[in-house]
């Protein structure tokens, strides 16, 4: 066993050890973004047993494929992500819980989304980053024409296509079409430093 | 369509949100526009970090212990492999040669009825191995190695787009008991595994066969992995058994 080092590993190289067998780093990669798929499951299926589900699917998989993941088409926190929601979204399609969840979608805004990440774990640095990104994060959304910030979540959180969307709102396609672009177009110029940073 | 009105479906692909008809007209044209592959990659990494918007929550201190636990159960696909392609494409060609021939000579049969000379035979036999290699190794060809957790990979599955065939290659394998099959499973991220097809090995544990694609595999979108389980005749509807056999796709260049 060795001690910490003083500069975190890159995501990158866990995610190598990972595909090298090396469960270790996989309860590393686990502490960093745990907490942070942890909650992106929980916000989409609202029930905390399932979301545990998801987390134990997720990071199941990212163990199965490491060696398949391409640091070219992402970061590894896009790629957990990806990996979580996608699961998290059937769930919540299969259990037919889409009507329920749509309602519940304007209380990210209100309440979750912009407040600041408690201040207590392991981790400090790492923490500190997290707590950033989160700060960053709530700030580009809420900067956002509320309009084009519901189109975003109703998608990101609620799985809904442009269709759909445009039904639930009762706007027309090409209306919801470019909010979403708009929106998104937002979103990275706001999050450049976050982009940048990604390893 | 111009190349800027593609450009337009980056954003909302990067969420999920386009229908399938225009996310599979669009993966389409990802494949041949590095542009818009560029675009996608940059709003998947806006999209991922839209998880940071997410109410925060405390997961619970036994999920670090049941993420490890579950993952110690199964090894990463890849460990411990080390064989390249080109040795596999060469066993693969022996086994065309032993088996290919006889497995699609019936395919050929009606147009090659009048041929009886061996000549003829040697010559079918020659196409027919050509054809299967030329599936094995054109530039759309994606490909899984399928390991269990204990050995060497012992099967291997091209996926030709331009040709909608899989190619299944098995070695060592041992037949599937009496009345049962081996049946392949596409398994993409949060769906139900989609059946790929039936086959079994013969006595020495070999096969080497095609299957058509499915369009509702093409469908699925993105394939993670493709899995091997042993069932009744004629196939399940969904894996009754955790996969004997296990790996994730991944592009043969």
């Amino acid at each position: 066993m060795s001690t910490v080092p003083s500069t975190p590993v890159p995501d990158r190289q866990l995610v190598e050890r990972m595909a090298g067998g090396e469960d270790r780093a996989l309860g590393d990669l686990y502490d960093r973004y745990g907490k942070t798929v942890y909650a992106l499951a929980l916000a989409i299926v609202r029930e905390p047993a399932d979301a545990e589900e998801i987390v134990v699917d997720a990071f199941g998989q990212a163990w199965r494929q490491a060696g398949s993941f391409d640091p070219a088409r992402g970061s590894v926190g896009a790629w957990l992500a990806t990996i979580a929601r996608s699961r998290a979204l059937d769930l919540l399609r299969a259990r037919g819980r889409r009507a329920r969840a749509y309602e519940r979608a304007a209380h990210f805004s209100d309440d979750g989304m912009a407040t600041p990440v408690a201040s207590s774990g392991p981790d400090p640095g790492r923490r500190v980053e997290r707590g950033e990104a989160r700060q960053l994060v709530a700030r580009a959304l809420a900067a956002l024409p509320e309009a084009q910030r519901i189109a975003i979540e109703l998608a990101y959180f609620e799985g809904l296509s442009q269709s759909e969307i445009a039904e639930r709102l009762a706007e027309p396609l090409g209306t919801i079409k470019t909010r979403m672009r708009a929106g998104m177009e937002k979103l990275r110029g706001q999050l450049t430093p976050l982009l940048e940073g990604a390893s | 369509m111009t190349d800027h009105e593609w450009r337009d479906y980056a954003a909302p692909y990067a969420l999920g949100a386009l229908v399938p008809e225009e996310r599979s007209a669009f993966e389409s044209h990802l494949a041949g526009c590095a542009d818009c592959r560029a675009e996608v990659r940059s709003f998947s990494e806006v999209a991922g970090l839209l998880a940071h918007a997410a109410p925060a929550a405390e997961p619970p201190q036994a999920l670090r212990d049941r993420v490890l636990a579950e993952a110690r159960r199964v090894r990463p696909i890849g460990v411990g492999r080390r064989g390249s392609n080109r040795a596999w494409l060469a066993a693969a060609a022996a086994i065309v040669l032993a088996i290919g021939a006889a497995v699609y000579a019936w395919r050929l049969s009606t147009r090659v009825g009048a041929l009886e000379t061996q000549l003829a035979r040697t010559m079918m036999e020659k196409a027919a191995a050509d054809s299967l290699l030329a599936d094995l190794t054109g530039p759309q060809v994606h490909v899984v190695s399928l390991a269990s957790t204990d050995r060497e990979p012992s099967a291997r599955v091209f996926w030709n787009h331009t040709t909608r065939r899989f190619i299944v290659l098995a070695f060592d394998l041992p037949p599937a008991q009496a009345g049962r099959t081996y049946q392949l499973w596409a398994i993409a991220a949060g769906k139900p595994p989609m059946s790929m097809g039936l086959f079994n090995t013969d006595s020495r544990g070999r096969a080497a066969l095609r299957l058509p694609v499915d369009q509702a595999i093409v469908s699925l979108g993105f394939i993670d992995n493709c899995g091997l389980t042993e069932e009744p005749a004629g196939g399940s509807p969904q894996p009754t058994e955790t996969p004997r056999l296990l790996g994730a796709w991944r592009h043969t260049d």
